[in-house]
């Protein structure tokens, strides 16, 4: 273990202690949800999840498990904090951005709790690096009450069909409409912009379609800044799957395969828009 | 008053047909910022011309590209009734942007236009089961015209492929205009810069060819040409990549000049304002071979087509159910079918069979294509809307240049 560099009082101290062998498993998880400055960490059994907010009306969640980590140790059941993502990410990639092939810069990121900030300790090539983050107090995340009771409809795509469907959307479009139906069109994006409007359809027999489940027609519109940052995560990923429940609120959860071939999740929720909304019993 | 638009094709994996649609769609936006949409009985025709009226293109895709084209107008009597949309190539050319997506995804593409509605439909259905479809405003237009009479050309060239598109990749990328050229013995071309900018950091490129080199090579008399380069290139680009041979139309200073190709399935021309100030050393003789102005496709009669009276309704938002759902957010402003369909009014369905209601045009992978050399059909790009007075000045302003 190349970052002895901590006495062992501090071990004593320390609430929470990650670490990884590759920081990448962290950081290019980070980025798709970079869309705000502040995140708020969430330490638990289970793992680590960073969440970002957005206006009231997105949320972003990044889900690191414990088993991605070569040490995850937690001396509370839950350990939460505040601090600027951004900065975090600048101290990750502390030694270039850019992947050189066989190095890798291995991460310890260590908080003695409430009031400390964080300390990473990042390595690569013999090169040892302290950075120390303020944290702050963490907000509380909002809870959109998502449950899978309150699900009417839900899709699970491969991301590379949708890949191309965003990379085209009509970004004069203020909303994005998302319209899901057990008949016609089944899965339906909409855009209206400027020089007219756009819809792509997927098929419920589609070979990309891994699962169809919908219940009632359901139309809703969301704001197309919103959901902009997911594209980032679509990027990432290798699936997708799209519920949305009987408010209009959409879940999007991405599969995502970090460096190691390790399966992490990314999660964004979504409020329609107000101005909108559309719901039909079929 | 409807005239409805119905193209469909057969699908046939092996050939290309929306990636050719969509490459005469960029090289018509290397022409101009609209793109008018001609649906006739003879063909579909894509128009286009730049701001200073100094270059204009044209292409006409015959009924034979497209596994069904069915053009209805619905009153008999006024059978040449056709739409005319003018679309916005800022709102059509991303359709087209990704040529090879589109070869790779697309299994068929299917277009629309409808009288009644303001409305251009395009879909594409894709692999996997994905379809995406637009729905396009245009504005209902006057149609396009431009008069070129080739067959009054002096002098008329027919390049091999190639040739055109390798001579004009040796000028610089910013080089706005170049000189053609041509005695009965030599042809060439070189870079035109107006007098009085400075000579002296220019770099000056010309390219001869002996006439030899070309399929057909008839000049009557001498000439010197100076038109603009860029919309030629957007040109060339377009018939590099289906192999055919480039056919030039031209006269003498002033006069416009035609390139065009032509195909079993399409045709394709643009005419270019020359400048009237070149050297030109003799007048206009018109003796010789006369270039027989015949179209397969395109019958001049046919194209002089009236304006519709525009139902003018822009600005409304709606959005148009693809496949017949209902779920709509606004009342269905679906165009109403034509009267020899039967109907399900309420709706499109394009997933049905395409002889039965369907308003709609289906481009897709052309026929297999048997290229017949038909030497001495040349193009006439279109119809008269302009007097000769408004032609000369239209097409020979002073500067040609964008």
């Amino acid at each position: 273990m190349p970052l002895s560099t901590q006495s062992q009082d501090d071990e004593e101290h320390y609430v929470l202690v990650a670490s990884l062998d590759n920081a990448r498993n962290l950081s290019n998880i980070l980025k798709a949800i970079t869309f705000k400055d502040h995140a708020v960490f969430t330490a638990t059994p289970n793992g680590l999840k960073v969440t970002v907010e957005d206006s009231k009306c997105l949320q972003a969640n990044a889900f690191i498990q414990t088993e991605i980590f070569q040490e995850f140790t937690l001396k509370e059941d839950l350990v939460t904090f505040q601090i600027n993502l951004t900065v975090l990410l600048d101290c990750l990639n502390i030694f270039g951005g850019n992947a050189v092939a066989g190095t890798s810069t291995a991460l310890r990121m260590c908080y003695k709790g409430y009031g400390y900030p964080l300390t990473l300790f990042l390595e690569e090539g013999g090169v040892v690096t302290v950075c120390k983050i303020n944290t702050q107090e963490p907000e509380e995340p909002m809870d959109f009450e998502f449950c899978s009771t309150n699900v009417t409809n839900k899709v699970i795509l491969q991301s590379e069909s949708l890949k191309e469907a965003f990379s085209e959307l009509d970004m004069t479009s203020d909303v994005l409409q998302i319209t899901m139906s057990p008949s016609q069109p089944y899965f339906r994006l909409s855009t209206f912009g400027n020089s007219g409007n756009a819809h792509y359809d997927y098929s419920k027999d589609s070979d990309m379609m891994e699962l169809f489940q919908c219940t009632m027609t359901q139309t809703n519109r969301y704001k197309m800044s919103l959901l902009k940052p997911s594209t980032k995560a679509l990027a990432l990923s290798c699936k997708v799957s799209v519920r949305t429940d009987n408010r209009g609120l959409l879940s999007q959860q991405y599969l995502v395969r970090n460096d190691d071939g390790q399966i992490c999740f990314l999660e964004f929720y979504y409020c329609p828009d107000e101005e909108v909304e559309e719901e039909e019993e079929e | 008053m409807e005239s409805v638009l119905e193209q469909s094709v057969a699908a046939n994996p092996e050939l290309f047909c929306p990636a050719v649609f969509g490459r005469a769609v960029h090289a018509l936006s290397r022409v101009g910022d609209e793109l008018w949409l001609d649906p006739t009985v003879k063909g579909l025709a894509l128009r286009s011309v730049n701001s200073a009226q100094s270059a204009y293109a044209c292409f006409i895709f015959s009924p034979l590209f497209f596994q069904q084209y069915s053009f209805m107008g619905c009153v008999p009597k006024q059978s040449s009734k056709t739409v005319k949309c003018k679309l916005l190539m800022k709102s059509l050319l991303p359709l087209f942007r990704c040529l090879t997506s589109i070869e790779r995804n697309v299994e068929c593409c299917q277009i629309s236009v409808s009288a009644s509605s303001d409305w251009v439909i395009i879909q594409f259905f894709c692999r996997h089961g994905i379809t995406k479809t637009h729905n396009l405003r245009f504005q209902e237009k006057e149609a396009l015209q431009a008069e070129f009479a080739s067959h009054l050309c002096t002098n008329v060239l027919k390049a091999p492929a190639r040739l055109l598109g390798d001579m004009v990749m040796h000028f610089p990328v910013f080089q706005e205009e170049i000189t053609l050229s041509a005695t009965p013995l030599r042809f060439s071309l070189r870079n035109y810069e107006e007098s009085g900018e400075s000579q002296v950091k220019m770099m000056y490129t010309e390219m001869s060819l002996h006439p030899e080199e070309f399929e057909y090579f008839h000049v009557d008399v001498n000439s010197e040409i100076t038109f603009c380069l860029k919309e030629l290139r957007g040109f060339l680009s377009f018939t590099e990549s289906h192999c055919l041979p480039v056919l030039v139309h031209f006269d003498s200073a002033g006069k416009p000049v035609c390139f065009s190709v032509e195909d079993t399935l399409f045709e394709a021309s643009v005419v270019l304002a020359t400048l009237i100030e070149s050297k030109s050393t003799d007048s206009i003789q018109p003796v010789g071979i006369q270039v027989h102005a015949t179209s397969r496709y395109v019958d001049a009669a046919a194209l002089r087509v009236h304006a519709c009276e525009g139902h003018g309704e822009t600005g409304r938002e709606r959005i148009t159910s693809s496949q017949g759902s209902t779920v709509s957010p606004q009342p269905d402003p679906i165009p109403p079918l034509p009267q020899t369909q039967q109907a399900n009014k309420e709706s499109i369905s394009v997933n049905t069979s395409p002889a039965s209601s369907m308003v709609c045009t289906l481009l897709f992978k052309a026929l297999s294509s048997e290229h017949d050399d038909n030497v001495c059909a040349a193009t006439p790009p279109v119809l008269a809307g302009y007097s000769d007075e408004e032609m000369m000045e239209e097409f020979c302003p002073k500067s040609p240049s964008l």
